[in-house]
């Protein structure tokens, strides 16, 4: 008589405690499925979210006076544009969506507006992630509200700053803010219209400082300053501490909740395998009478916990996707469609990991099975 | 032949000693039906279960064979046990999940297709064959108690050990269950049935008497 014969016989002869213990393996996987695909868009997401608040850092050449510049939003001193491409191409760094801008107050039409010539977004080597602002073509301008709404400017108008000829891309809605008295241009052609080439004001940058213990201001400063002795760093502390806080708590939920949801199903099953070595025994000492050894009794045992481990693997991924894919989007209506699919690498996970976690669950009760003196359960009678 | 030599085992049970088998010495030759008699708690119990080799003595030794059972690792116990031994129980011990021919073929370990036949043709003799792919759960005391005999047979031990085989068995059954253990001793076996009861001595070689752990008589 095989041992699996009897794994297999055994199961169909006590359906409810199989079934049971499968739903336990099932609903860990599941969980944990879903769990998995949840965190990785919610994550994202935040990171999304957070990210339209706003860069969070802003480096500004080392004798720009710092006061002026929290002040009015604009640096009084540039720095060179190519310390955008010393941080560009630096690994490993704490810092991404590198953005070198070059800002200027001028009067345009009797107006006293800002003009920001915008570099295209850069991100270092390995960090690549979709652009956070919008990118300006040599050429065209955006047009900010109050501006636009004072001189009738209209999308497609071509409009004269200093000798330079701009195309009308966009005409902004109202922001509330200093948006609204801007006009945003390429780098270069700010350059040109400021006449300052070659130069930037500002480099803006989003932190990577989210799940760092110690002072990140200090980290930044540490790292930029080694890279760009030219320049002095700023954080928004705001913003950076309202983005950390969030991605944190987020983390957090779901490292509290999974482990969580996991050692319930553990005990569950454990609970299920102790009330089935109690219903047999007999039959163990029985095995044991005839002359099974303890690895072959074991087997009996851990070899239920596999096929429970396969089968809750198996419910557990379709359940888990399943209700990944139905509430996903609703939920994280930004990243849902990007990150919450199918994966094919959580079912070979899961059909790694839930027999391991079966057969450790019932690993404590097998070896109570195992040491039952057959002589003892035989005698009860 | 089985040599008991001195045999003595002692349960403690909270915080007393209790001398379950006191000083047994006994020797059995291959062929004997042995009935070991004695009202309950006399230690019949205990005594088949240090012969099985599952319950080590408190002090003395089991031979069988001249080998010392107790002298050997555990898994070489499990080992002598399925290829020397064979049991009959009183509360049969079957397992519910397994249909009769399973529940023989469970005494032969890993399936061969040899065992596969002979527990056919051991289920046949014992009248079972209409029975053969029923479970416990459908099968009177009587075929329960042959499909255990079944079993004992399967591994063509030099023992079987019956504690108290027609204890549960009306007597039509009982006689059955005792001829088939007859048979077996005069194809040359050795059987020692644990009874208090008068049906088994009938057919035995010889009787022993328990009382307190102690041989009263042996004749």
């Amino acid at each position: 008589m095989s041992v699996m014969r009897m794994v297999l016989k055994e199961v169909w002869h006590r359906k409810v405690n199989f079934v049971l213990a499968v739903l336990a393996v099932t609903t860990a996987v599941a969980f944990s499925v879903a769990f998995f695909t949840a965190a990785k868009a919610s994550e994202r997401e935040t990171a999304r979210l957070m990210l339209s608040m706003g860069y969070n850092v802003h480096i500004i050449a080392k004798d720009a006076d710092a006061g002026g510049f929290l002040l009015s939003g604009i640096p009084d001193k540039t720095m060179p544009a190519d310390c955008l491409d010393k941080l560009a191409t630096q690994r490993s760094i704490a810092y991404n969506h590198l953005l070198a801008t070059l800002e200027g107050r001028m009067n345009w039409q009797g107006m006293d507006i800002v003009l920001t010539g915008i570099a295209p977004e850069v991100c270092p080597p390995g960090q690549k992630k979709p652009p956070m602002t919008f990118q300006v073509d040599p050429g065209a301008a955006y047009v900010g509200h109050r501006i636009a709404t004072a001189h009738g400017v209209k999308e497609g108008d071509i409009i004269r700053l200093a000798d330079r000829e701009l195309k009308v891309k966009k005409c902004l809605s109202e922001s509330g803010g200093p948006d609204d008295m801007r006009i945003q241009c390429s780098l270069a052609d700010a350059q040109g219209i400021l006449n300052q080439p070659g130069q930037i004001t500002v480099i803006k940058a989003v932190d990577c400082l989210c799940f760092e213990k110690g002072d990140p201001v200090a980290t930044l400063r540490k790292e930029i300053g080694a890279i760009l002795p030219e320049a002095q760093v700023l954080q928004v502390k705001a913003l950076a501490h309202a983005r950390a806080k969030q991605r944190q708590m987020i983390h957090n939920i779901f490292a509290v909740l999974l482990p969580f949801v996991i050692a319930a199903c553990g005990v569950w099953i454990a609970v299920l395998a102790i009330t089935n070595v109690r219903d047999r025994q007999q039959e163990i000492g029985l095995l044991r009478a005839l002359g099974y050894d303890t690895s072959r009794v074991m087997l009996l045992f851990l070899g239920k916990a596999v096929l429970v481990g396969l089968l809750g693997a198996m419910a557990g991924f379709l359940l888990g996707t399943g209700l990944g894919l139905r509430y996903g989007p609703g939920v994280f209506e930004i990243t849902a469609k990007t990150m919450i699919r199918w994966e094919p690498s959580l079912l070979a996970f899961a059909c790694v990991l839930a027999p391991l976690f079966a057969i450790l669950a019932s690993l404590v009760p097998t070896m109570v099975a195992v040491t039952y003196d057959p002589a003892a359960t035989l005698r009860e009678e | 032949m089985l040599v008991l030599d001195n045999l003595n085992k002692t349960y403690r049970t909270g915080g007393h000693a209790v001398k379950a088998i006191d000083g047994v010495s006994l020797r059995i030759d291959t062929g004997e039906f042995v009935a070991v008699c004695g009202p309950s708690g006399s230690g019949k119990t205990t005594l088949l279960m240090m012969i099985a080799a599952m319950l080590r003595p408190s002090e003395g030794t089991v031979q069988l064979d001249e080998k010392d059972v107790y002298g050997m690792t555990t898994p070489q116990r499990a080992r002598f046990r399925a290829q020397n031994i064979g049991f009959v129980f009183q509360m049969f011990h079957l397992i519910p999940y397994l249909n009769v021919l399973e529940n023989v073929l469970v005494a032969g370990g890993a399936i061969s297709e040899r065992d596969g036949v002979r527990a056919r043709e051991l289920v046949q003799r014992l009248g079972l064959q209409h029975r053969m792919h029923h479970r416990p759960g459908e099968l009177s005391a009587g075929e329960k108690q042959r499909t255990a005999m079944a079993r004992a047979l399967l591994n063509r031990p030099r023992l079987i050990l019956a504690d108290e085989p027609t204890g549960n068995l009306d007597p039509e059954n009982a006689q059955s269950v005792l001829t088939h253990l007859r048979d077996f001793q005069q194809d040359g076996g050795t059987v020692i049935v644990a009874t208090h009861g008068p049906a088994a001595k009938e057919f035995a070689t010889r009787t022993v008497s328990l009382r307190d752990g102690r041989v009263e008589q042996s004749s």
